[in-house]
Order: structure tokens, then C-alpha cells, then sequence
């Protein structure tokens, strides 16, 4: 197994960045020079000056310390929101094609609708309405992004009802139930999995557009949040966005690096031209 | 020599890539009278859609390696240029493919491939006259004229093979190459299909290479057959001949693990092994390790014996040293 | 291919229906209410409080509202804005010109610009240019919209100076007729930039995998055993069948292209729909809200809808 992630190199880099990611979540009060919520002395200070390496904002947080405590609210809010979403997505999706006939139909109606959906919108007005925490943020996204990940596991069990292991252990007179959770889902589920670092890339995304608009949770230190706060101060201190910035373009890469590598490893089709 | 249409000498084919080399095809040598239908048969991986592949130059340059030659109508089928090879592409050499369902743009009408084809080598050719050729050419292959403006789906795997046999047809070419043409299809379909290109052979003054791994299409539809294992042609000859008495062992495997419908019911035999390995070289004879009347001597390298009547076998019980 | 034309109707309509009643429910039964709003923090009259409510039909029953609702929309009147006191239509109706300029603009130009680059790396694979652009593809695809749009302004209007920063017009200086024109444009440029390099990265995707997958098919070595030339070989056929699922992300592209312009819009100050949205939110003011949202919905339904149409006009498969 090693030898296949080394090889793919998109993979390799999505691990070792996941890695790098969750090493600097947990450790994040020791790597980080200062408390990011001290609201110290240096206020606006630029790069480098008073010994803060990207320098600070209004309130004299350490912007460095800030960004690498926000790697810690971005985690989770990609690991539940993702979490939830893939439930939900196997759930549905694995009753939908395994149980087949009026109940597919009915599903993938609900799914396709449910599809159209403006979802940003969805959850903006949810968040504003129902309230900013963290944690509203995590499930309605988790709520609202599902329809993917049942799609493809409605595929997979489409295809997988029709092996023989399945049959016979109809056969053998499991009921449909027990099926469902013993063979289809753990079988079909791995491309939910490589779709789930996808949906983890966009549940940063969204987190942090929740928080520029406002709407994020003022109490958690987050990378949209530093972005919101640094939009008043663009001209003057534009540190205090940019680098905020920066760090969700490199995660959310090494969340899609992984997602590719694993698709490669699942799917290694690499046809050029026709072979012997 | 006018009577020879396709001439075949030391070809060889090899895929080569970052890793490794491929011996696909090693040192083929048969030739093809005017009227001949040759079947190539083999195994899966034995090297003959390859070596089809080969001859059309259809393989992707960057990782193909192709030596000897192949004299199609006086020219070197290996040696041409791109442009010259276009210009005998479809006029004089046509292939049809196996895997007919997905062999015609999905989101274009037949007629409009018909007339892109034909236009290919006969650029001022009017609408009216293409359709009436290629009509002519689905009477001949019982498909009603109806077919023409439909799209590719709307058409049955049988009737897309007939379609896709009538565009080779188009241009009356003098050698036509069938690479598993039939093998999709059901054994009825597989039968009317044969019947109507035997016929059509007979009418239009061609020839065929019929490229398959069924035995028995070759009994049916072609006069001379080429064996062919790993990459080499290990027996070739007239049909009759060889079928009535098969010569290399690996022949005699290959019918003995066809039924016969008459006769008394025997266990059917399958050769034991696998196929080699065809990145690397071999000292002796390929086919030894599988083959139950290996001797020493088969750890040379056989030599193509040639018998009587356009035979050739590649195996050291006929012949070569003792 | 009709009766496909009246399903996809009908699925549209059911969306939109159901889109309506949950956009309804969740609004009309989340915490805070507009009266409070506009009674003011320190009121609490009970006597104000029931006539706002009159006033506004918030004391009838939730089904009652809904229905009442439904009848008044399909006449076009979409209610009175409870903060701004004017009629929801005519707001929206200012508001969304300028936004549907940034949709269509950023949804052709990436459509044209991410396809185009996706071909030309599919031809090209492996060389210099499919690495470059797909190294690029891959970092634009990882940017949040609303932080490019602020990197974007700081490169140039802060630092180069050569771009205004914010609004649509410069509102100092009354231009007309091309003038006018040209300064718009002249504001447009950033703000559609920012969408065009967010949207690129889904275009080159399906359109490199796409191109890569036709040309390997079946039916193309067919043609080339033909002697076709490679020109009209890619032209006509690798192209008209590799374009179709671009079509579909088409569709996709402009669905998130209405529904995500918010965060650009607010970046750029640009007056559109989409900072009505927000601080219609902020104040819960419910007839605003429910009013673009329901022309948000129909306007995704349609463009899928007609996506849908145009795709099946393409690709003869779908008709049957």
C-alpha cells in the first residue's frame, strides 16, 4: 500500500499535507508565538514588526498565531460537515438503489430536486435566521450537501445488487435490512469517501464565506473571520486578509490533492490509445 | 506475383514504454492471394488484432516499434508516409472493428458519416450519389434503406455491424480486414452476417483477413487459416488441410477444445498453463512449456518449416534439426 | 421529444414549488420578526404590535399567509417591503439588471476562456501548457471567490492604480451614452474577472477529461482508419461530442453563478439583487426575502430547464 501512494503523486501530497494539516491543528498552542485571542499592545503592526512574523490587526491579535490556531476551526467544521453529509448521502442513497423500484424513483426525484436548490443561499438563511455558532454552521451544511455523496452510493449499490454475494445472502434469507448495512454500504462506499474530501474542500469554503458576510461565530478564531475583519482595513493593513487567504487556498488544495489521488487509486483507468 | 495481394515478411511488432518492451507480434511471414480469405485465429493477447492494427498503421506512433515489411499492391505498407497511407486508407484497405456499438458518432446521422467517409477520397461527390451507393450496399447486407438517416443507437448491435461492413464497403476496397467482427453478436446474427460477406466476397472480387479467436468462424468463411500464439504464427495453411489434420501441437489443442456436434460425447480438453510473458525473450520455442510433446531440442528456437500446399508450421517435429 | 420537453416542465415547477415552501417555513419560523424591527428596540406595545401585524397579515395562520402569498405572486405583486416600505417588485426590479450583467458576462466569457484551455491542454497532454494549466486550474479551483476579488483589488487599485475599486459607475461624474458605457465596463472588469477565474477551473476539468475520453474512443479510430483528416476529425466529431457535458456545466456555472454573486457583490459594492439579499436578512425583512428568493429559484429552474433542452437537442440519445 505504500509503494501505491507513494507512486501517485497527487495522492502522496494529499496525505502529507493532510498530516501537516492535522500536526499543526494539535499542536497549535505550541507552535503558535502567541495566544491568538491576547488582544496585546501592537496594534496594526506590519510584517515582521514587534516580532510578529505576518504581523497584526485592529485588536493586536498576532495574525501567524491566528492562523494557525484557525487551522483547528477549519478541520473540524470539514471533518463534521463532511461527516454528516456522507451519512446522510449513503443512507439515502444506499436505500435508494438497493431497494430499488417506487422507492429509487421517489428518492431520486427528492434528490434531484433537492439538487436544484440554491443551497448557499439555503444555508445563509438559515444561519442568519437560526443563529451564527460554529456548530449550526457545521450541521447545515452537513444538511445540505448529502445529495452528491447519495448519488453516488445509489450507483454503487445499484451495481452491487446485482452481484452474486448479494443474491445469495437474499438467498440465504437476511433480510433486506441487515443486507444494507453489511454488504452494500461498506462495499459501495468508497467513492463516497473520495467525494467526501470534495464536499470537505467546500465546507471551508462556505464556512468561510459565511464569515465574511457576517454571518460566521465571532467567538471562534477563523480564517473567513480574519478576511471579514481585514476587508475594512485592505488599504491600509492588507496583511490581515491575505494571508488568511492563503492558508484556505493551500488546504483546501491538499483536501482536493487527496481526493484525486484517492479516485486515481480506486479508478487506475489511465488508457492512452488502444493496447494490445 | 499479380495474383498477391497482401506480402508479409519478418514483421514485427513491439509496444515500448518508459518500464518495458512489449513483443506484441514477433517475425510474421504469410501472404494473401486475390480471393483468399485468411483467418487469423488465437487466443485473447495472442497478437492478432495487433498485428491488424499494425498493418493499417493504426497504432499510436510515439510507442509502437514496427519492422519488416508488408507489400500491399506493390508499396510497403510499413515504410509509407501518412499521406500516402491516406491515400490507401478506405480505397483499397478497409477494417471493421469489433466493438460496433460504440464504432459510429453517437450524435451524428449515419448518412452524415456516410458522406464525411466518401467525401474522404471522392471530395465532389454529390449527396444523391452517396446515398444511392450505400443503399445498394444495405441491400447487400439486408438492412432496409430506412437505416440511412437514423442515428447509431437507434439501431440494433446486428444491424450496427452490418452498417459498419457496408461503410467498408464504400469504395470497393481490394482487401478487407475483419477484427473480431462477429464476436458480439449472437450465433445466429453471427451466421447470416458471414453468409452475406462470403457472398459479397464472391460478387465484389475481394479479399478478406477475418481476425478471431472462434475457430469455428473460420470454417465457415475462410480458405486459408493462420494460427497464431504469443505473438507467432505457429501454423498456417488451407483450411481443409488444416482443420482435417492440424499439425502443431497447440492446433491440435485448439480444436480439441472445440465440441463437435457429431460423435460421441468426450470430455472436453483445454491446454493446461498460461499465456508467457511478452516483455520478455524467449531461447526456444514459446509454446514449449505448455506443450505436451516438448523434446530438448525445443529449448531452440523452431524454425517456420515449409510443407506442401502453402503450409508452414513453426515446430521442431517436422522438420528443422533432429 | 416533447413528451421529454413537458416532463422537465413539470420537473421545474414541482422545484419550484417546493423550493417556495421550504424557503416559507424556514423563514417564518426562525427566532426574531420584522415588527420588532421596525417598532424599535425599546417598544413593546401590544397595541402597535397587533396593528403592525394587521397591517402586514402576520397574525393570520401560516397556510393562510402561503396561499395568500402564492395568489399575490403570480399577479407579479410581490408584497410591500416591511422595511423600506415599497413594493418588493419594484426593488427587485432596480436591483437586478446589474446583477444579471455580471451572471452573463462571467458565465460566457468562463464558459468560452475554461473550455478553450481545457481543449488546448487535451491536445497538448503532458506537454508544458497542460501542466501550467492545470497547475493554475487546480490552485483558482481552491480560492475562496470573495478573497480573490480582494487580492484582485489591492494588486490593482491599490498598488497599480488602474482599476476603480468599487460600485458600478463612477457616481461623481454623470457620464451618458458611451461614456456611460465605458465607465461601466471600466467597473465590471474586476468584479467579473474575479468570478471568471473562480468559474475557469469547472470548465477545464470536463472539458480536458472530456476532449481526452471522445478521442479515445471507438468511433474515432474508425474515422482515422478512414483516412479523415485529423483536422475535420477533431473539428467536427472529438468536438460536437466532447462539448456535451460542458453544456451541462453551463447550467451548473449559472446556478451558482446567481445564488454566490452575493459575496462578490458585496466585495465590490455593486448594487445588485444580491446585497439586497443581505441586508434584507439581517433585517428580517420577509417579503424582500421571500421575493428574491422565489425569483432566484425560478431563474435556476429556467436555466436548467432550458440546459436540459438544449443538451437533449445536442445529444439525439436523451430524446428517447
Amino acid at each position: 500500500m505504500i509503494r501505491t501512494i507513494v507512486n501517485d503523486k497527487q495522492l502522496l501530497f494529499g496525505i502529507l499535507g493532510l498530516i501537516f494539516l492535522l500536526l499543526v491543528a494539535v499542536l497549535a498552542p505550541v507552535i503558535a508565538p502567541e495566544d491568538p485571542y491576547y488582544y496585546g499592545p501592537d496594534v496594526l503592526n506590519k510584517l515582521g514588526e514587534n516580532g510578529h512574523l505576518l504581523g497584526t490587526n485592529k485588536m493586536g491579535q498576532d495574525i501567524f498565531s491566528m492562523i494557525i490556531h484557525g487551522t483547528r476551526t477549519s478541520l473540524k467544521v470539514a471533518v463534521i460537515s463532511a461527516f454528516i453529509s456522507g451519512i446522510l448521502g449513503m443512507l439515502i442513497g444506499g436505500v435508494a438503489g438497493y431497494f430499488g423500484g417506487q422507492v429509487d424513483r421517489a428518492i431520486s426525484e427528492f434528490i434531484n430536486i433537492f439538487m436544484m436548490l440554491p443551497t448557499f443561499f439555503l444555508i445563509l438563511l438559515i444561519i442568519a435566521l437560526f443563529g451564527n455558532s460554529i456548530y449550526n454552521v457545521m450541521v447545515v451544511i452537513g444538511i445540505t450537501t448529502w445529495p452528491s455523496n447519495a448519488k453516488l452510493m445509489r450507483a454503487q449499490a445499484l451495481s452491487l445488487r446485482e452481484r452474486t454475494f448479494v443474491k445469495a445472502a437474499t438467498a440465504m434469507g437476511e433480510s433486506r435490512l441487515q443486507i444494507l448495512f453489511k454488504y452494500i454500504i461498506p462495499n459501495g462506499v468508497f467513492p463516497v469517501i473520495a467525494n467526501t474530501t470534495v464536499g470537505m474542500s467546500n465546507a471551508i469554503l462556505t464556512e468561510a464565506g459565511l464569515s465574511f458576510l457576517g454571518l460566521g461565530d465571532p467567538n471562534i478564531i477563523s480564517w473567513g473571520q480574519m478576511i471579514y475583519d481585514g476587508k475594512a482595513y485592505l488599504t491600509s493593513a492588507w496583511w490581515i486578509a491575505t494571508f488568511a487567504g492563503i492558508a484556505i487556498v493551500i488546504t483546501v488544495t491538499i483536501f482536493y490533492l487527496l481526493g484525486d489521488g484517492l479516485n486515481h487509486v480506486m479508478n487506475p483507468k489511465r488508457s492512452k490509445g488502444k493496447g494490445v | 506475383m499479380d495474383n498477391v495481394i497482401l506480402d508479409v515478411r519478418n514483421f514485427n511488432v513491439t509496444y515500448v514504454n518508459k518500464y518495458k518492451k512489449v513483443y506484441a507480434v514477433k517475425d510474421a511471414n504469410f501472404s494473401i492471394n486475390r480471393g483468399d480469405s485468411l483467418g487469423i485465429v488465437g487466443e485473447s493477447g495472442s497478437g492478432k488484432s495487433t498485428m491488424a492494427m499494425a498493418l493499417l498503421r493504426l497504432l499510436p506512433e510515439k510507442s509502437t516499434e514496427i519492422s519488416g515489411s508488408a507489400y500491399f499492391l506493390g508499396k510497403d505498407l510499413v515504410k509509407l508516409s501518412e499521406e500516402e497511407l491516406k491515400k490507401l486508407r478506405w480505397k483499397e484497405l478497409s477494417v471493421v472493428f469489433q466493438k460496433s456499438m460504440n464504432s459510429l458518432s453517437p450524435v451524428h446521422r449515419i448518412r452524415t458519416q456516410v458522406e464525411d467517409i466518401y467525401r474522404v477520397h471522392n471530395p465532389k461527390a454529390t449527396r444523391e450519389e452517396i446515398a444511392e451507393r450505400f443503399i445498394h450496399l444495405l441491400k447487400l447486407v439486408n438492412l432496409s434503406d430506412r437505416v440511412y438517416n437514423l442515428y447509431p443507437h437507434e439501431l440494433s448491435g446486428g444491424m450496427l455491424q452490418r452498417v459498419s461492413i457496408a461503410i467498408s464497403l464504400i469504395n470497393n476496397p481490394k482487401l478487407l480486414i475483419m477484427d473480431e467482427a462477429t464476436t458480439a453478436l449472437d450465433v445466429v446474427t453471427q451466421g447470416q452476417i458471414l453468409d452475406e460477406v462470403v457472398k459479397m466476397e464472391k460478387e465484389m472480387d475481394m479479399t478478406r483477413i477475418m481476425i478471431t479467436h472462434d475457430m469455428s468462424v473460420v470454417a465457415t468463411s475462410c480458405n486459408k487459416v493462420a494460427v497464431m500464439y504469443a505473438g507467432e504464427i505457429m501454423e498456417l495453411g488451407y483450411v481443409k488441410d488444416v482443420l482435417k489434420k492440424p499439425m502443431h501441437p497447440y492446433t491440435k489443442g485448439l480444436m480439441a477444445s472445440f465440441p463437435s456436434l457429431k460423435g460421441k460425447k468426450e470430455k472436453l480438453q483445454s491446454i493446461g498453463g498460461f499465456l508467457p510473458d511478452l516483455s520478455k525473450k524467449y531461447e526456444g520455442c514459446i509454446f514449449a512449456p505448455r506443450c505436451s510433446s516438448a523434446m530438448d531440442i525445443c529449448q531452440k528456437k523452431p524454425p517456420v518449416i515449409e510443407m506442401e500446399n502453402g503450409r508452414t508450421v513453426r515446430c521442431h517435429l517436422y522438420g528443422g534439426e533432429r | 421529444m416533447r413528451k421529454y420537453l413537458v416532463k422537465r416542465l413539470l420537473t421545474g415547477l414541482l422545484t419550484i414549488v417546493i423550493a417556495f415552501v421550504i424557503n416559507f417555513l424556514i423563514i417564518n419560523l426562525a427566532p426574531g420578526d420584522p415588527i420588532k424591527t421596525l417598532m424599535g428596540k425599546e417598544s413593546d406595545d401590544p397595541v402597535l404590535r397587533a396593528a403592525l401585524e394587521e397591517k402586514y397579515g402576520l397574525n393570520k395562520p401560516l397556510h393562510i399567509q402561503f396561499f395568500s402569498y402564492l395568489k399575490t405572486a403570480m399577479r407579479g405583486d410581490l408584497g410591500i417591503s416591511i422595511i423600506y416600505n415599497r413594493p418588493v417588485a419594484d426593488m427587485i426590479a432596480e436591483k437586478l439588471p446589474a446583477t444579471i450583467l455580471l451572471v452573463l458576462t462571467s458565465g460566457v466569457l468562463s464558459l468560452i476562456i475554461g473550455t478553450a484551455m481545457g481543449i488546448v491542454a487535451a491536445r497538448k497532454e503532458g506537454t508544458f501548457i497542460d501542466v501550467l494549466f492545470s497547475g493554475f486550474s487546480y490552485i483558482l479551483n481552491s480560492m475562496p471567490s470573495f478573497w480573490l476579488g480582494l487580492m484582485l483589488i489591492i494588486i490593482f487599485s491599490t498598488v497599480l492604480n488602474i482599476l476603480p475599486t468599487y460600485g458600478m459607475n463612477d457616481a461623481r461624474a454623470s457620464y451618458t451614452g458611451m461614456a456611460y458605457v465605458l465607465d461601466v465596463i471600466k467597473h465590471m472588469i474586476l468584479p467579473v474577472g474575479t468570478l471568471v477565474l473562480i468559474e475557469i477551473p469547472m470548465y477545464y476539468r470536463i472539458a480536458k477529461s472530456s476532449v481526452l475520453q471522445v478521442t479515445n474512443e471507438d468511433y474515432i479510430l474508425t474515422l482515422r482508419a478512414t483516412g479523415m483528416s485529423e483536422k475535420k476529425i477533431f473539428n467536427k466529431y472529438i468536438f460536437r461530442n466532447a462539448i456535451l457535458p460542458t453544456v451541462t456545466i453551463f447550467g451548473i456555472s449559472l446556478a451558482y453563478l446567481i445564488t454566490g454573486v452575493s459575496l462578490i457583490e458585496t466585495v465590490f459594492a455593486w448594487p445588485g439583487t444580491g446585497r439586497l439579499v443581505l441586508t434584507a436578512i439581517n433585517q428580517r425583512d420577509y417579503p424582500t426575502l421571500m421575493g428574491i428568493y422565489l425569483i432566484m429559484s425560478v431563474s435556476i429552474a429556467v436555466v436548467m430547464i432550458v440546459v436540459d433542452i438544449v443538451y437533449a437537442i445536442l445529444d439525439p440519445r436523451i430524446r428517447y
